[in-house]
């Protein structure tokens, strides 16, 4: 189960709306590099894991991930406030306004709502620790992305937070990975998926 | 920034170095350094997270309720509401 604490894990205080630049930093709450396929994907994949050093990665990395949902989540909404019909109009924002208000709904930076097709779990230990080793460097380059059109050090910071976390949690998976060979046939890793087969 | 928030980043810097002990654990479970630095932080997020919630009230719903609970700021708010 979750328990909910009640702050961010780290702070977001930005007082200068910009719609446009919400526009392209909400990719990362329903986009397909997203903080909420990442956190999906981690704890679905979770189920299949046979050690525990990895359940306990995935439990803590897709609870992390949460986190930095309400993170972006806070970051859009902050961006968004107090907007005039001149601001939306003038940001571009008006497509997004037309169909959300200024509500937080998770969709790509073009639009794209979320789907489930952004992410998988695929029931195999190196499969899916190949995958989440991808996703985190796509998170990353994301990250990297919003920063070329951020100004705004207000923005600008906890988004630099964000992408430091995705290395962190790069690091860790490979570091999960190198568990998962440790203890698998070292002349190949993939004689069997230690997930299914019984050995 | 505000006492409340000057608090609220304090807690916010020990736990984090708590979380980063507590994933670098998952995969060095025996790293005895580690494990004694999780330890000293732990003390100081208690200290911390007691500090504040004893002032600004709770950041758990199970240790809330009613009014203490809902009471304003929630995080996304970005207004500060206290001196």
């Amino acid at each position: 189960m979750w328990q909910y604490e009640k702050k961010l894990q780290y702070p977001v205080k930005i007082k200068n709306p910009n719609p446009k630049l919400a526009q392209i930093i909400i990719t990362q709450y329903g986009g397909p590099d997203g903080e909420l396929g990442a956190s999906l994907r981690y704890l679905s994949q979770r189920f299949a894991m046979p050690w525990a050093e990895l359940k306990g990665l995935l439990t803590d990395i897709g609870t992390e991930e949460l986190g930095h949902l309400e993170m972006i989540g806070a970051i859009v909404y902050q961006l968004t406030r107090n907007l005039s019909m001149e601001q939306i109009k003038a940001g571009g924002f008006d497509a997004y306004f037309v169909d959300h208000t200024t509500g937080v709904y998770p969709s790509s930076a073009a639009g794209v709502p979320f789907t489930a097709a952004y992410l998988q779990s695929k029931g195999d230990v190196l499969t899916d620790l190949h995958e989440n080793l991808a996703a985190e460097q796509k998170a990353r380059t994301t990250y990297d992305n919003i920063l070329r059109f951020v100004d705004d050090p207000d923005v600008a910071d906890p988004i630099k937070f964000l992408r430091e976390r995705e290395i962190v949690h790069y690091q860790r998976f490979g570091e999960g990975l190198r568990l998962a060979t440790d203890r698998l046939d070292s002349k190949n890793f993939y004689a069997f998926n230690p997930s299914f087969d019984k050995k | 920034m505000s006492k409340r928030e000057t608090l609220l980043r304090r807690l916010s810097a020990a736990q984090f170095a708590l979380w980063e002990l507590h994933l670098y654990l998952n995969t060095h479970p025996t790293d005895l350094e580690a494990l004694a630095m999780h330890e000293q932080y732990e003390v100081k997020c208690a200290r911390l997270r007691g500090e504040y919630e004893e002032k600004y009230g709770p950041l758990s719903p199970m240790k809330g309720e009613g009014a203490q609970w809902l009471q304003n700021p929630w995080p996304w708010d970005p207004t500060e509401d206290d001196g």
